[in-house]
């Protein structure tokens, strides 16, 4: 039940255009493992950044 | 096969059969929106299950097994194998805009029937096609984008005229997107309060997002919504205060230049503060209302008033100029094909395919989700009385200004309507007109608000649900408007870092503030320009963001069917060929058409010959008021004429190189694709070990 309410709350931020943050820090921990992993609230501004930045357009019409 | 599933899908064939057969035939009585839905669920089913499965397997060759970019790059970050059913909410996410919401509700002029097969067809066989392949060939190239793979299979020119397409494209969308606010907004001091105190709220947000819960997006989010949902309740009261309701209304110039303001200051301000938290607000009312509309049209079943064929299949309609063929297939653009999604698609998605085999369920099935969503919009417009739906999307030059012109004239064409009924369903929804708001938005609000307050708590609820629908349509067009400018300043930026190098520094206040003011202009000028046509502007600038739309989708399937030669697949390459023939032949008839054709309601040409023509003799026509006035008229015929010639020229360039691209590629014996190398992440491991 707790994982399944997880994946709703991952489905569903990923719909905001934000990746998963507990994915990340597991990436951080098993491939930089001295480097410090960004804060939750760095890591979202970083995404938001990107979101708008200049990839292009990020939806449709 | 088993037996058992083979009866069950010839069932679900039949069944499908017999609710086309329901909707084509029925004449002169209403038919239950049952009918609609029966006839596009089996047809999304048997799409789904047989067409898309042979694309996977015979046309593109689909291999499990082989890596895709998440795997071979997982970076925690971009590239994440990420669960099918996930990726496939942030897919749809992506690509459901209020474009499907717009274009079938102006097709219903025509009929629900030409608009309903235009859709069920067109995604079966060029939208979900067009998806699902560039979904494929950006997910075999690491997650390039579309202008890249353009560049890399067809040559650095053609990657070129996409790119200026693209940006033509963008301004066009901005503009007519932001016109549909407009009239929805215009004299609505209900609507324009509940839109103006999203900012406030989404600073709100934006600032607990930042300083007192850094990162905690699901809590800002939830308070966001609250407030929102308060600020609509209060918002009756300000449109019934007699203090109050005259600070929320405007006329839609006055609203054209506050949008064009608002949408420069929102795109030069930093993403956290406005922007990011006010996409998530019409995220989340995206899907609530798209899920609400769903269930109200399955529990409710209304009847559709609108008959299957209208005599405006003969191109005389006031909601559109223009006969069924071309017109038809360039108004219903995103929820049958829509070429944005093929940005979409070779965007964020397939870096985060957790297999090759998802793709299917993602690049096909989304598309088919969002042609649902366009007959539910299709749906709400063909509920109301099509004397409503006319009188609430013909232009005041052609029904006039007050309910009983508007009724004798709707009457006229055969459709019956008194001018109470009129105004009496203004006053039901909280307005005080509800005449000659095109643009499609209000009609789609005022069927919602009728299907879901049959749902629930009855006509007391219509006035409300009326304006969450026109919120939720303005929140996220706003939100469209803001993105879409910064990606505008972005390519600007780019393009006259070419000149200026300096120009190109994103970071630069000066470059920032040059670029954005310079895509607010672009699409600014079309905006007033639809505002101050008489003839509702939706008329001039949806025909043009359609051909634009189209275009960009031929480019994509072009792409595609190249790819597929270069491949060696050149067996199947009809399944992208021939969506793109259809789409050339319609973007370039439409084209030349708008630009050339002999009819002043029509071409540009002829329209602008015809105020040229009375210029010189002196006289003003209606519906401009003077001299000045008609020569404006005419500069912006010729602008649009030129709009729709760059369009075509930017298509027969492309069709061209996909040509040469395609005799080279039957010349090589061998495939030429510039796919990723095929198994990198196990010639990796092997050496490792």
């Amino acid at each position: 039940m707790r994982d399944r309410l997880q994946q709703v709350a991952r489905a569903l931020r990923l719909m905001l255009g934000l990746p998963d943050y507990e994915a990340y820090c597991a990436h951080q921990r098993r491939h930089h493992p001295d480097a410090a992993p960004m804060d939750r609230g760095a890591f979202v501004r970083m995404c938001q950044e990107r979101r708008f930045g200049s990839g292009g357009p990020t939806r449709c019409c | 096969m088993r037996l058992i599933t083979r009866i069950g899908w010839i069932a679900v064939a039949m069944l499908g059969t017999a609710a086309f057969a329901v909707l084509a035939l029925r004449r002169g009585e209403t038919v239950s929106a049952a009918w609609l839905v029966i006839a596009a669920l089996c047809t999304f089913a048997i799409a789904y299950r047989f067409y898309s499965r042979f694309i996977a397997h015979r046309v593109l060759g689909l291999d499990e097994r082989r890596p895709t970019p998440a795997v071979r790059h997982d970076d925690g970050l971009d590239y994440v194998p990420t669960h099918r059913v996930v990726l496939f909410g942030h897919h749809f996410a992506a690509i459901a805009g209020a474009g499907p919401l717009v274009g079938p509700v102006l097709a219903a002029q025509m009929g629900y029937l030409p608009g309903t097969l235009w859709i069920l067809v067109g995604v079966v066989f060029a939208g979900a096609v067009q998806d699902f392949v560039v979904l494929f060939l950006s997910m075999r190239r690491d997650g390039r984008s579309l202008g890249e793979m353009v560049r890399a299979e067809m040559g650095p020119a053609a990657g070129m005229i996409a790119l200026i397409g693209l940006s033509l494209i963008v301004v066009i969308l901005l503009a007519v997107l932001a016109l549909v606010v407009v009239k929805a907004l215009a004299e609505s001091p209900w609507a324009t309060f509940t839109v103006i105190a999203t900012l406030p709220i989404a600073v709100l947000m934006g600032l607990y997002g930042r300083f007192i819960r850094p990162g905690r997006v699901g809590e800002m989010s939830v308070l966001g919504l609250v407030l929102l949902m308060l600020a609509l309740v209060y918002g009756r009261v300000v449109a019934e205060s007699p203090a109050l309701a005259p600070l929320f209304t405007f006329d839609g110039r006055a609203l054209a230049v506050m949008l064009i303001g608002y949408g420069f200051v929102a795109a030069v301000l930093p993403v956290w503060f406005l922007l990011a938290p006010r996409d998530y607000l019409s995220t989340f009312l995206k899907i609530g209302t798209i899920a609400a509309l769903a269930v109200g049209i399955l529990v409710v079943l209304p009847d559709l008033r609108m008959p299957g064929l209208t005599q405006f299949v003969d191109g005389t309609g006031p909601v559109f100029k223009g006969t069924l063929f071309p017109f038809l297939f360039i108004t219903v653009a995103c929820g049958a094909v829509s070429g944005f999604h093929a940005l979409v698609s070779s965007g964020t998605t397939p870096k985060m395919l957790a297999t090759e085999a998802d793709a299917r369920a993602i690049g096909y099935g989304a598309m088919l989700m969002e042609a649902a969503v366009a007959i539910m919009a299709l749906t709400a417009a063909c509920v109301l009385e099509p004397g409503l739906y006319f009188a609430m999307n013909s232009p005041a030059a052609t029904i006039g200004h007050s309910a009983p012109e508007a009724a004798q004239a709707i009457s006229s064409w055969g459709f019956a309507i008194t001018p109470d009924a009129i105004t009496g369903a203004a006053r039901e929804v909280g307005e005080q007109t509800i005449q000659s708001r095109v643009g499609g938005a209000p009609t789609l609000a005022v069927g919602m608000a009728k299907i879901l307050s049959d749902m629930a708590g009855g006509r007391s609820l219509a006035a409300f649900w009326y304006h969450f629908a026109i919120l939720f349509e303005a929140l996220f067009i706003l939100t469209t408007i803001d993105a879409g400018t910064r990606v505008c300043r972005f390519m600007i930026q780019d393009l006259l870092g070419v000149f200026a190098p300096g120009l190109r520094r994103t970071e630069s206040w000066g470059a920032n503030v040059l670029a954005t003011g310079l895509a607010v202009a672009g699409w600014g000028y079309f905006l007033y320009q639809g505002v101050i046509d008489p003839l509702g502007g939706i008329n001039t600038l949806w025909p043009l963001f359609g051909i634009a739309n189209q275009m960009l989708a031929a480019i994509a399937l072009t792409l595609c069917t190249v790819v597929l030669f270069r491949m060696k697949r050149e067996r199947y390459a009809w399944v992208t060929a021939v969506p793109t023939v259809w789409l050339l032949i319609c973007t370039l008839s439409a084209g030349w058409l708008k630009a050339f054709s002999a009819d002043p309601a029509i071409g540009f040409l002829a329209h602008a010959r015809k105020f040229g023509d009375a210029i010189a003799a002196g006289t003003v026509l209606a519906p401009a008021h003077s001299l000045g006035e008609m020569q404006r008229i005419v500069f912006n015929d010729h602008l649009n004429a030129a709009l729709c010639c760059a369009f075509m020229a930017v298509v027969v360039a492309i069709a061209v190189i996909g040509v040469v691209g395609i005799r080279r590629a039957l010349t090589n014996p061998r495939a030429t694709t510039c796919e990723a190398p095929e198994i990198p992440a196990m010639a990796e491991a092997a050496g490792h070990a």
